[in-house]
């Protein structure tokens, strides 16, 4: 190939881009919203939906989108064309575009005018643009064809944070400029003499203690508000700004976000700020907090946008997500705390519980035995009955449903229970079921066909009763249908039930923290030896001592299956079943995802809500199939939102302790509480989920430390995947069977996050996110990548073995099956199931328990992991795969993966290195009539990396890991088989290709910015029969060797060897170059500019012959690349 | 996680604090120094960006041989005063405070500029690159008003994505230019020193403090941008074989048996900007915002908005999401 040809060939281009949204811009129903140097054009309907129309691509060349201004249009009619200034960094360039009737076509773009400066703001001003620059100066700029008409400094040159330019006529141009010292400066760039000598500024206003970073004018009322690293924003009295030596006022100093504020606006009515503590705050002029919005993730809200008409706020923040919120001023229309008035002379006695039977109806029990009814359409309380058994002791639950079911129960100190029907009360009907105090209630429904009330009286009993109703209404029957027993404890009562669908077993929760199954009709287990056995009060110890005599008295049938102590000592608060799982929450702050198989239950994934969030009470399905937690923050009940992120409710309801209910119906949502000896209710209108909140979802709010691509699902054409993000640039038949890659990412912001990537639509899709990580995720490996139901019975879809690792030396194992579902926006369904971890602290903490060692944390990191596998081909071969962990301790850790990944046990060590290991990465050599050799290489902060044979390493007897001085520390791993100083410092990516003469090339990248190549010949040593028993060491040696010193000007993240002639690495300093081996040193082809920065990982695969290779960079953002083979 | 583990996790930070050095960036100057000798026959230095002052403090010990040398201090932020440390309060990037400076060397240059510049990060990346690129630009701009010819020239640069523009910046003025990264600068920091050395000006070039200095832009050279035609200059790491791994996390023991006491960071930052704040915060005074308050039920339904009194004083809420170090 020649060399013109080289240096063209492979070309990357980029596909997909996901960084924080640093502009966003309202202009009549669209939104216009930067992303990196693309502009996506957005339409907004009515009802605050949220349609992507059309990307513009590659406006701003390698800069990133700052900000938009659009061309006010004299005749105001911007709803055809308009005319947008687009700039960012040093970059402006203008574009006109035409989106009548929904088709957005762009008719004209100028040429990307580079300035000399940053731009910090930017104003139209009759058909030129005014900007506003770095270090205090101004320029007029004639965009189209690309001229500077005027530049003009000011006499104060220094670095700004921020500026502001007002005015519509180069005359009245008016900048207020935030300097690096705080200080606003306002000045005229027109009051120039014609030599352009520097302006001196008119006034000069202080007051932030901090840089201040964003600023705006309202013109109608003669404000100014600015936003500071002081964490305050102010608001100014300035009056008509465009008038030198007007007076400047201070008249509101608003302290509300917790970190630096980063956007402010003003509004007429309102003052919008957010910042670094993701919130966006609602302020009056005044400067009182009307609304605060809480959802982004990670470091901050970065742009902000508003749209008056329809009074919606719309954010997006550094996760990449966009939002859209509703300006009601002081709360929500139909939302709020009421008190019910209770007290009252007619009403004798002090409330003591509360219920609520739908969201209409409460009910509420005084010390009286008085039960009362208050239905909010009648609004006035009602005596239902008065029954003073109920005096001293009682509990209220209301049946489930949207109405309560018309029931409610209450029970006693004396083991006695009533049902009541609460339209007749009358018809109430008495159970005495213990001979002691009922400890709790609780319900359980089935469809409409099954009601169940259960009751735990003393010992752990629990009295399963069946209600059902004469078809008149009139009367209803209670018939006890069985007793179960709870696992001894000391509060051994259970707090929770519901049916597991189709409805065979009950599922409960008890104090214990335990969630257990019992089978819902035990009659129907009448086959001896088969389901749960019958406990008797003598094998079970602490039974009740109730029926007197000691013979062996049946008193329960206990749990078929049970996860002891999941919520730990709190207790179980709320079990839930939907969508084919078992959703259990408690007060330990979690919540869990659980499934039942073969009659087992079997935890798939522990969640933890809000921070702060340690008492969850319960979970709620939405009808558009997000989940809401209920739980309380404090002395608050919060309803916060996993999806979103969000408190969609706080009520000061002075915590959990208190008699509390809530119910959720279409109609409404509704929390009633016990407060000051009253009722009080807190409802909202129109259930308890805001409606499109999301415009457009978040990936990881902090950085992206790990990428890595598991595997491809094909979707037949049936799946056809609307292209939304090009629908013009669609060629008929590019639809074709959808490729969709499915990658995972590792972040600081402590998730790790499923993504779809369809080939076709250029889109991204986060199917799921990992949450089980207490600090950052720092790397990611995969194994026994597979289709679903296995090679036998193979199904379309994907499923792998997940392991991830990150700080505090924590480590997770999951499994991922992902199956095609036309109900999904990404036409995939994404199932996790949590299996195994290990944190290295723990497992410290139990050895220094056992032999006495005084070894401390270090507070190690995991900084790499790599599966070492020897038969990949043959899986359930031997005792499992090892992951290597490279440690910040200076460690190489071996651990074994047993069980597909449910045992995840620590087995070696070696502190060889002696520095922060960085990488480790794993090869297989193969050599005709040898046996396939596992080789590890490790590489450290000091340059070198060693090669490690650990192919015998699980054989009975092998000698490659010396047994450790006490069991049950790990082994150790003895000397490497060769090391190699390839680079003078931090190695930061590694990678191998096997070569067709039979060896391996290595290739590393470094912080230096080098590259170092070179083949590794493994040789093995001659068969020595004398000796056949004694393990033969492979010898590694380097065959040629060679350095590129200078190929980035950063450190190296991301290295591939493609082919044995071509080679890929990324780095820091934003480029993607291709280098060509082969002929001895590799030579440079060409390189590419990429928008992430600080790419910290990198991945590459092929795809197919047609569309070539993907190349995933992941740092602060993600950007997809691809490119022809 | 206890206080220890700042410890646990940073030895350099550790090590700082049981020396006394106000900041754990001393150690890089030091290394830097063990490199390049760069102090060697410096009487006047000057220290751009010199806040909480550890720099200074090195300075100070080794400037001026014998005889007691002259540094000069500059920074944003107030700095606790320092023996034999003339110290400035302002922004390096401003007229005022670069005409300050330099009167303090009129007749009698400095040997030596160091500027450990960073702004406060924002997190956005091309703003702090471009930032970060002006007060280097800044302090080499008051560096060719202050150095003697052949004097030299170090400061702290962001490797990102336009580095090496400044590269070529910098080596139109100096005979040497070189990347330096110190062992306690941590590999995961894209932070690095430029080390200038044998300050060269081109012929005829007359300082102007008047026009800021102005990156340059890859306009005039595509290969800049895209080829292969960078100016990439060569890369040292500085420190010794035996220097501690700023990445590795260390036991509190250290291998060289000294038993390990905690102690308390040597210089906490002066009125910092979130101070107000903090204690705002601390004191549970943060405007909260408007949540539904208690009114009778009637009132619900006739209005179409509940009615509020508004608190401006919240109560005293546990303090877990922000670490306000005041
Ligand atoms: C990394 S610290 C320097 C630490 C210092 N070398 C030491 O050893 O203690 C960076 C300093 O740069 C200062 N700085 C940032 N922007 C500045 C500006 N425009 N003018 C002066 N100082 C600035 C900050 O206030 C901060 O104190």
């Amino acid at each position: 190939m020649d060399a013109f040809g080289d240096y063209v060939w492979p070309r990357a281009t980029s596909e997909l881009i996901l960084l924080p949204v640093t502009g966003l811009e309202c202009v009549g129903d669209r939104l216009l919203a930067g992303e990196g140097p693309d502009l996506l054009v957005y339409n907004l309907d009515f009802g605050g939906h949220l349609r992507m129309v059309k990307r513009v691509q590659n406006l701003l060349g390698h800069y990133l989108i700052h900000g938009f201004r659009v061309q006010p249009e004299p005749k105001g009619d911007l709803d055809s064309e308009a005319m947008i200034a687009v700039f960012g960094s040093k970059g402006l360039r203008v574009v006109k575009i035409s989106w009548g009737q929904s088709h957005l076509r762009e008719l004209w773009r100028s040429g990307l005018w580079n300035m000399s400066d940053w731009i910090w703001d930017a104003r139209w001003l009759e058909g030129n643009v005014a900007l506003a620059l770095g270090h205090n100066s101004v320029v007029l700029y004639d965009p189209v064809i690309g001229c500077m008409l005027q530049d003009v400094p000011c006499t104060d040159r220094c670095t700004l944070s921020s500026a502001c330019l007002i005015g519509d006529t180069w005359k009245e141009l008016t900048i207020v400029a935030g300097a690096v010292s705080n200080e606003l400066l306002v000045w005229y760039p027109a009051t120039a003499l014609p030599d352009n000598k520097p302006v001196a500024p008119d006034r000069r206003v202080s007051g932030h203690v901090g840089v201040i970073f964003s600023m705006s004018y309202l013109e109608s009322k003669g404000l100014l508000a600015t936003a500071s690293e002081d964490r305050s924003v102010r608001i100014w009295k300035v009056g008509d700004l465009r008038v030198p030596g007007g007076r400047v006022q201070n008249i509101g100093h608003c302290f509300g976000h917790s970190a630096r504020v980063w956007q402010v606006k003003l509004l007429e009515n309102y003052l919008i700020s957010a910042g670094e503590d993701c919130v966006c705050l609602v302020w009056s002029h005044e400067g009182e907090i009307l609304q605060a919005f809480r959802g982004h993730q990670g470091r901050g809200i970065r742009a902000i946008a508003a749209h008056e008409r329809q009074t919606w706020v719309i954010t997006g923040g550094d996760d990449s997500g966009i939002r859209l919120w509703h300006l009601v001023g002081r709360g929500y229309p139909g939302l709020g705390v009421s008190s019910l008035s209770f007290k009252s002379p007619s009403r004798p006695g002090a409330l003591k519980a509360v219920t609520l039977a739908g969201s209409w109806r409460v009910l509420a029990v005084t010390d009286v035995g008085g039960l009362y009814l208050y239905d909010l359409e009648v609004k006035c309380w009602e005596q239902l009955l008065e029954d003073n058994r109920f005096q001293s002791y009682c509990l209220l639950e209301a049946a489930p449903g949207p109405e309560g079911f018309g029931l409610c129960a209450l029970a006693n100190g004396e083991g006695l229970v009533k049902v009541v029907p609460i339209n007749t009360p009358t018809a109430a009907v008495d159970q005495n079921l213990f001979q002691g105090k009922v400890h709790s209630l609780s319900w359980a429904l089935r469809g409409y066909e099954e009601l169940l009330l259960l009751a735990s009286g003393p010992g752990g009993v629990v009295a399963c009763l069946e209600i059902s109703a004469a078809p008149t209404g009139k009367a209803i029957f209670v018939k006890e249908r069985c007793r179960y027993l709870l696992p001894p404890s000391k509060q051994r009562w259970h707090t929770c039930s519901a049916f597991l669908p189709p409805g065979d077993f009950l599922v409960c929760g008890d104090r214990r923290g335990s969630v257990l199954l019992f089978p819902a009709r035990p009659c129907l287990f009448k086959k001896p030896g088969v389901g749960p056995k019958a406990i008797t009060a003598a094998e079970a110890p602490q039974a009740g001592s109730s029926s007197g005599g000691s013979e062996s008295v049946v008193t329960g049938l206990g749990p078929v299956s049970s996860l002891h102590s999941l919520h730990g000592k709190q207790g179980v608060t709320s079990v839930t079943c939907h969508g084919g799982y078992v959703y259990s929450t408690g007060r330990d702050g979690s919540y869990y995802q659980l499934f039942v198989h073969g009659g087992r239950l079997q935890p798939v994934l522990r969640q933890k809500a809000c921070r702060g969030m340690n008492w969850i009470a319960g979970l709620r399905m939405a009808p558009d199939g997000s989940m809401v937690v209920l739980g309380f923050h404090a002395n608050e009940f919060v309803v916060w939102s996993p999806r979103s992120h969000e408190k969609l409710h706080i009520v000061n309801c002075g915590g959990g302790h208190r008699s509390w209910a809530f119910s959720d119906t279409e109609a409404a949502m509704a929390f009633a509480y016990l407060k000051d000896g009253d009722v009080m209710l807190y409802r909202a209108l129109g259930g308890c989920i805001r409606p499109n909140v999301i415009l457009r979802e978040g990936l990881h709010g902090r950085e992206i430390t790990c990428v890595k691509r598991v595997g491809t699902v094909t979707l037949g054409p049936e799946f056809e995947v609307p292209n939304l993000e090009h629908p013009d640039s669609l060629e008929p038949g590019s639809e074709g069977p959808g490729l969709i890659d499915i990658v995972i990412t590792g972040s600081e912001d402590t998730t790790v996050c499923v993504l779809a990537l369809p080939t076709t639509t250029g889109a991204a899709h986060a199917l799921t996110a990992v949450c089980n990580h207490i600090s950052s995720v720092r790397a990611l490996a995969v194994w026994g990548v597979g289709t679903p139901g296995g090679p036998q019975d193979s199904h379309p879809g994907l499923t792998a073995q997940v392991v991830s690792a990150g700080g505090r030396a924590e480590m997770h194992c999951f499994s991922l099956m992902i199956t095609p579902d036309a109900s999904t926006p990404s036409r995939l369904a994404c199932h996790i199931m949590h299996l195994s971890s290990h944190r290295l602290d723990e497992y410290w903490d139990r050895q220094r328990n056992r032999h006495r060692m005084i070894k401390v944390d270090p507070e190690t990191r995991y900084m790499s992991l790599a599966i070492c596998e020897l038969d990949s081909d043959r899986p359930g071969l031997g005792p499992g795969p090892l992951v290597a962990a490279a440690c910040s301790d200076g460690a190489v850790r071996l651990f074994l993966l047993q069980d597909s990944g449910r045992i995840l046990h620590l087995l070696a060590e070696t502190f060889h290195h002696k520095r922060c290991v960085l990488k480790v990465h794993s090869f297989t050599h193969e050599a005709p009539n040898q046996r396939r050799r596992l080789i590890l290489c490790s590489a450290a902060t000091d340059g070198s990396i060693a090669f490690w044979d650990l192919t015998t390493a699980m054989d009975r007897g092998s000698t490659t890991l010396e047994p450790p001085a006490h069991p049950g520390l790990p082994y150790q791993m003895g000397t490497p088989c060769l090391t190699v100083q390839a680079h003078s410092c931090g190695v930061n990516s590694l990678h191998t290709l096997p070569t067709p003469e039979g060896h391996h090339l290595v290739a590393s990248g470094s912080e230096d910015g080098s590259l170092h190549v070179f083949t590794l010949a493994v040789k093995m040593p001659e068969l020595e029969e004398a000796d056949g028993e004694a393990e033969l060491v492979p010898q590694l040696c380097v065959l040629d060797e060679y350095s590129v010193p200078c190929a980035h000007a950063a450190h190296v993240t991301g290295i591939k060897i493609l082919s044995p002639k071509l080679m890929v690495s990324a780095s820091i300093d934003q480029r993607l170059t291709f280098w060509r081996l082969g002929n001895g040193e590799p030579t440079f082809m060409n390189s590419t500019v990429y928008h992430v920065p600080d790419v910290a990982d990198m991945d590459c695969w092929p795809v197919n012959p047609e569309f070539g290779h993907r190349c995933a960079l992941a740092g602060q953002g993600l950007e997809v690349y691809n490119w022809y083979d | 996680m206890g206080r220890t583990s700042k410890d646990k996790r940073d030895v350099y930070y550790r090590l700082a604090k049981e020396k006394g050095w106000r900041a754990r960036s001393a150690f890089k100057l030091l290394q830097l120094d063990e490199e390049f000798q760069l102090f060697k026959g410096v009487k006047r230095a000057v220290d751009l960006c010199a806040a909480p002052g550890s720099w200074s403090q090195v300075l100070s010990q080794k400037v001026g041989g014998q005889s007691s040398g002259q540094v000069v201090a500059v920074d944003l932020q107030a700095m606790a005063p320092l023996p034999g440390v003339i110290q400035i309060q302002g922004d390096i990037t401003q007229l005022s405070t670069a005409k300050e400076i330099i009167q303090h060397f009129e007749g009698c240059p400095a040997d030596l500029v160091v500027c450990d510049g960073a702004p406060d990060v924002t997190g956005l990346h091309d703003v702090d690159e471009y930032m970060q690129a002006q007060l280097l630009l800044a302090a080499l701009n008051i560096a060719t008003h202050v150095l003697k010819p052949g004097g030299c020239f170090v400061a702290k640069i962001f490797r990102g994505r336009d580095v090496t523009l400044l590269y070529s910046q910098l080596r139109i003025f100096f005979s040497s230019v070189l990347c330096a990264k110190p062992k306690s600068s941590r590999n995961s920091s894209i932070e690095a020193f430029a080390v200038c050395q044998g300050y060269d000006p081109p012929e005829g070039f007359i300082p102007d403090l008047t026009r800021p200095l102005m990156n340059h832009s890859y306009e005039t050279d595509f290969n800049q941008l895209h080829g292969p035609a960078r100016v990439i200059v060569p890369f040292v790491t500085c420190g010794d074989l035996s220097a501690y791994d700023s990445d590795r996390t260390y036991s509190l023991d250290l291998d060289n048996g000294s038993e390990y006491k905690y102690t308390p960071p040597t210089q906490p930052p002066i009125a910092p900007p979130y101070q107000e704040a903090c204690r705002l915060k601390k004191n549970g005074q943060l405007a909260k915002e408007f949540l539904p308050q208690e009114c009778s039920i009637d009132r619900v339904d006739k209005l179409s908005q509940p009615l509020a009194i508004h608190t401006l004083l919240a109560p005293k809420v546990e303090d877990n999401e922000i670490n306000c170090s005041s």
